[in-house]
């Protein structure tokens, strides 16, 4: 008798068929439809860390927007003014996210939680976002500042053809090492907490060593994402890291699905690319978010990604609960 | 200095005030509150510039107005979900704010509106100490608000209500209060009260969508300071967030002026975990 395979074997199966499926898309856009699912790809990873904290440990952290602007200025500083080439400084922009993650989860650690959280989290963002703009030698102030054109390995990533199979490749890498991390102990002990905090901890598990990876791997992709944003925008301004940029963020997790990776990336989708339709009424794209989350909370509260696991079991995930 | 620290510092004691009362009676706290005093400010802009009305005739339609939106809020959108998780009701306040900004911006773009004072703007010397209109009238307006507050709910039978079903909901509700519609209420009032803080922000500063959001980090600053839930609290923690904003501009940098907002809630938070005046509640397994 042949084995068959767990729906979740499966979905992971499935999960590569994905890339190869996107390998020839650019061939039907052009380059700026090309430019807008890049786009798309970067905030896979944003919305990844994002989902992390948020989704899956279940903590108010506010502070994702502070990883990305970190990752993304990281990058754009060290390669123009210290002329590191790009792929170099994904390190850098992974470690800086990654730290201020761990940064961002000391309150947390000190029993800050739920809405003392979320505000401290949120202050600390807007702190990141002052230094960018008075930090001028480095970042060029509120004016912001060029990024240059990036290579990778001596092939030139002057279009946005290039940097779509980068960008691929290191959505693909994200996804598939945080699948692995969600599906091993840390990922059962990350619903643990979320489920019953105390009762995690007095069972023997770490909960503080588990808060602070969780905060720190999520800082980390973000600030990755951040780097891919600075070189696809080519342009690095304080305002792109502001509170609004927090509510896009939002937006990519609510509407995508809480604490699930298939969410995360279904609302990078969406958030990224439905815009374009009606790029050229300022503050339409915020209502229509808006509201879209607010119906979401109404009426779908586990996103999108909950209505694709009740369509077909492959998209159910096993460390994603309500 | 002192002058423009506590004239700046009530003006955060209101919006401090007005979200803590709907925090108080429905512990969630407004995420979108900023927006919720911006759009009052911008519904006075509209009433008295665009309809002609007189000012005071603007603001009481615009008070009316955001007292509406904030108890429809509460009873349509965060009442079905109040027994969900915190992250529900934090996003869909959040959500509620980020709609508002996109109207707003939809309406006026990004361009800034500087309203008209309705009174002269003039200062005087007191002695040594330049005092602005602007001073007097936002330490004139928030005193009188506060009276009006205190004795609302000191003096009268519905204060009464509201301070026993701050003290115990579940008592409130034994006793024949109408606990679902006093939340709305709050909330109404709550950003009834916003409104009059945002009418008051657009006088000394200029008018964009994006005003909301600086308003919800000074609000959270002064609450913090002044400990989450007590109302007193919010009064002193926004004139002391207003004087201590001053003061570090003044005397080290005026950079200070910027950051406080974003440093007072951290290291208030860092140091006492539930506000400088809060009490430590024991979580509930």
């Amino acid at each position: 008798m042949m084995a068959v395979a767990s729906p979740a074997t499966r979905a992971r199966h499935a999960f590569w068929l994905l890339p190869i499926v996107l390998l020839p898309v650019p061939w039907l856009l052009n380059p700026y439809q090309q430019y807008v699912l890049n786009t798309a790809l970067l905030y896979v990873p944003v919305g990844i860390g994002f989902n992390l904290v948020v989704g899956n440990l279940g903590l108010l952290a506010f502070s994702n927007v502070a990883y990305f602007g970190l990752g993304a200025y990281a990058s754009g500083v060290l390669m123009a003014q210290f002329g590191v080439p790009w792929w170099i400084t994904l390190l850098p922009a992974a470690l800086i996210g990654g730290a201020a993650g761990a940064v961002a989860s000391i309150p947390a650690l000190r029993g800050v939680r739920l809405f003392y959280l979320a505000i401290m989290t949120l202050a600390f963002g807007e702190l990141m976002r002052w230094t960018y703009i008075r930090w001028e030698a480095l970042t060029g102030g509120s004016m912001g500042m060029a990024v240059p054109t990036p290579s990778l390995l001596g092939w030139t990533l002057d279009t946005d053809l290039r940097r779509y199979y980068v960008f691929l490749a290191l959505a693909v890498a994200i996804v598939a090492v945080t699948d692995r991390l969600l599906r091993s102990r840390f990922g059962r002990a990350f619903l643990a907490i979320k489920d019953n905090e105390i009762a995690a901890a007095s069972m023997g598990i770490p909960t503080d060593r588990y808060i602070v990876l969780a905060f720190a791997w999520g800082g980390a992709i973000v600030g990755v994402g951040g780097a891919m944003f600075a070189i696809s925008v080519g342009h690095l301004t304080p305002v792109s890291f502001d509170l609004t940029e927090l509510v896009r963020q939002f937006a990519i997790i609510m509407i995508g699905g809480l604490g699930s990776l298939t969410g995360a990336i279904i609302g990078a989708v969406i958030v990224i690319i439905a815009p374009q339709v009606f790029i050229s009424f300022p503050g339409f794209d915020e209502l229509v978010f808006g509201l879209l989350i607010v119906l979401v909370i109404l009426f779908l509260p586990r996103g999108l990604a909950s209505m694709l696991a009740r369509l077909h079991p492959v998209f159910v995930e096993r460390y994603y609960r309500g | 200095l002192l002058v423009s620290g506590v004239s700046t510092g009530m003006l955060y004691a209101l919006i401090a005030l007005s979200m803590t009362v709907a925090y108080r009676a429905t512990t969630v706290v407004n995420f979108g509150h900023g927006d919720m005093v911006a759009a009052g400010a911008y519904a006075v802009f509209v009433f008295g510039l665009g309809f002609g009305l007189p000012f005071l005739a603007a603001l009481a339609l615009a008070v009316a107005l955001l007292f509406a939106a904030g108890f429809m809020t509460q009873r349509l959108l965060l009442q079905p979900i109040a027994a969900g998780p915190h992250l529900s009701l934090a996003m869909m306040a959040l959500a509620i704010g980020y709609t508002l900004r996109g109207a707003l911006r939809l309406e006026w773009g990004n361009e800034t509106i500087n309203p008209q004072r309705p009174y002269p703007q003039d200062a005087y010397m007191l002695g040594n100490v330049v005092v602005t209109t602007d001073d007097v009238v936002i330490c004139g307006v928030v005193l009188l608000l506060l009276v009006v507050l205190f004795l609302l709910l000191q003096a009268t039978p519905a204060g009464k209500l509201i301070q026993a079903t701050f003290q115990s909901q579940r008592g409130a509700a034994l006793v024949g209060i109408n606990v679902p519609l006093f939340h709305a209420v709050m909330w109404g009032g709550g950003t009834a009260l916003g409104a009059f803080g945002g009418v008051m922000l657009s006088m000394i500063a200029p008018l964009t969508p994006d005003l909301g959001q600086w308003t919800l980090v000074q609000g959270f600053a002064a609450m913090t300071l002044g400990g989450f839930g007590s109302l007193g609290g919010a009064v002193a923690g926004g004139i002391l967030l207003g004087i201590i904003q001053k003061l570090l501009g003044f005397y080290l940098n005026t950079v200070f002026i910027e950051i406080t907002g974003y440093l007072v809630p951290i290291i208030v938070l860092m140091l006492r975990p539930q506000g400088l005046f809060g009490r430590r509640t024991a979580i509930r397994v």
